[in-house]
């Protein structure tokens, strides 16, 4: 019985999700053919239907999916990396964090698709190009939010526990590493938003495969169900990647160490 | 002591030296071509010849105008949607999974689909800054209103207030941290939004601008533009929505929002 309720919770739960989405589908599916909007602007629901089949099957979309999940994926990496040693670095010490502060909050004013041209010059339209933007996107919020995150941390227990005789690597471990977390992953979500848009934007201009490619290669050829259809995947990727992976991440650090959520 | 001051103060110029040294050093000693890496004397010539021409400044205007236009829409159309979700929790609930998949695709995603319905030009950035500003406006607006203690709210009840009158003066100035907030972090999306529209999506701007230093293989002006780029928003960050933002938590602030960035 108690199993048949808790079914019926979830079922009740996927209607309540899913149900926006049915009323969205019927009021365009509506505008579509109530105004007879013409095929180059507007398709109806089947038909994206029908191209996604398509593009999954031949495999398309699989490959064009992977490409981009790959490129953020190493960037990522790489930036997380890179990104939180050098925070650390520059927090820890308050001349380095004086002289970067300006300096990085500059940066992050000069979004990583901005610089696109300049690396279009040096790399070509490559894999080369796009990555050296996403990397630069994702890096800077997660160098910031570190350093901001270990500046946030009270001198006091640093002292403290340097008063009862902890080492340098104590310290870090159960005082900066936990006392930074939550900025950290708020930098990195954050990074994440602007790195993905900064994926797809590159990808748009690079031509190299990826989704940015795919629906910006479907405009050239009108084919308003591959862009459709291109715009769902993105939306539902970076869903999955979000929920997934960088919430759970965020709900741990801040039930386990939430000092900084005031 | 005095000297100590004096450092502390130069201290940020330090990363900036930094850059131009090891750019001059690189330069001197790879001799890389000037499309590709020009040298710090050629970008400053750059620089001169672009605040003397005309096409800095039309660049600038138009693209600021988009961005004023883009949030100020985005801002309205954000708040006044927050604040009907945020007041009406069925609401709120019903459309939450439409924003979360909304807010996934906002901005530069919609770029393809478009282009097809407005065409290239001022228009088309309009739209995709107002789509990448509404999502965020919005779900801070829902945050904020839905964190007014209810307590305050009745206590201007009681004292026989209606709900036009609850919501403008206890539910409005509660919520506005964070929405301000929202607006700012808006903003930075909505700046980098309208970079990228601009790049294929327009025929003016500062996005413009670096798109043509690509194609031209100008790379001084790729240079000179991004560090302007840079230059406005953070004088946008810092003289127009800082102090804004701070003045709004010390008069009304209940609790300050998280702010990261």
């Amino acid at each position: 019985m108690r199993r048949r309720l808790r079914s019926f919770g979830g079922l009740l739960r996927n209607v309540r999700v899913l149900l926006p989405f049915i009323v969205l589908i019927a009021i365009w599916w509506g505008i579509k053919s109530g105004f007879g909007v013409s095929d180059r602007l507007l398709v109806a629901p089947p038909a994206v239907w029908s191209s996604f089949v398509t593009l999954v099957s031949h495999g398309i979309l699989a490959e064009y999916a992977s490409t981009s999940l790959q490129l953020i994926g190493i960037a990522a990496l790489v930036s997380f990396a890179a990104g939180v040693p050098i925070g650390f670095a520059v927090g820890a010490n308050r001349y380095a964090a004086r002289s970067l502060e300006g300096f990085l909050r500059f940066f992050q004013g000069i979004s990583g698709i901005a610089w696109l041209p300049l690396a279009i010059l040096w790399f070509g339209f490559t894999h080369t190009t796009t990555l050296a933007i996403v990397i630069y996107t994702l890096i800077v919020p997660i160098i910031f939010n570190t350093m901001v995150g270990v500046r946030a941390i009270p001198e006091n227990y640093v002292l403290a526990l340097r008063s009862l005789g902890a080492s340098r690597l104590r310290i870090v471990r159960d005082v900066y590493l936990p006392g930074a977390l939550p900025s950290i992953v708020v930098g990195t979500r954050l990074g994440m938003g602007y790195g993905w848009r900064a994926l797809i934007a590159s990808e748009m201009l690079v031509r190299q495969g990826g989704l940015g490619d795919l629906i910006f290669g479907a405009r050239t050829f009108n084919q308003i169900d591959r862009i459709m259809v291109g715009m769902i995947v993105i939306g539902c990727l970076y869903i999955v990647v979000d929920r997934l992976l960088v919430q759970p991440v965020e709900t741990m650090t801040l039930a386990r160490w939430g000092v900084l959520r005031r | 002591m005095k000297a100590e001051r004096i450092i502390w103060r130069l201290l940020p110029l330090v990363p900036a030296m930094i850059v131009l040294a090891t750019w001059s050093v690189y330069w001197a000693i790879a001799q890389p071509p000037p499309s590709v890496m020009p040298s710090v004397a050629a970008v400053i010539r750059t620089f001169g010849e672009l605040v003397m021409g005309d096409r800095l400044g039309n660049d600038i205007v138009a693209s600021m105008a988009r961005l004023l236009g883009g949030v100020a829409f985005g801002v309205v159309t954000g708040m006044i949607a927050g604040f009907v979700a945020g007041l009406n929790k069925p609401i709120a609930e019903f459309v939450n999974p439409l924003v979360v998949f909304f807010n996934a695709i906002s901005g530069i995603v919609w770029l393809p689909l478009v282009i097809g319905w407005l065409g290239i030009g001022s228009p088309l950035a309009i739209f995709l800054i107002w789509n990448t500003v509404f999502f965020i406006v919005y779900q801070n607006t829902v945050l904020g209103v839905q964190l007014v203690p209810e307590v305050l709210e009745h206590g201007i009840r009681t004292l026989g207030a209606n709900r036009w009158e609850t919501v403008w003066s206890v539910t409005l100035p509660g919520a506005l941290p964070y929405i301000l907030s929202g607006i700012r972090s808006g903003l930075g999306f909505g700046w980098r939004a309208l970079i990228a529209a601009e790049l294929v999506g327009a025929t003016t701007g500062l996005g413009q601008l670096i798109f043509s230093g690509s194609e031209y293989h100008r790379a001084d002006i790729i240079i000179c533009g991004c560090l302007i780029i840079g230059a406005i928003a953070t004088a946008m960050d810092r003289c127009l929505l800082l102090p804004i933002e701070r003045r709004t938590v010390q008069r009304w602030g209940l609790v300050a929002p998280d702010r990261s960035r």
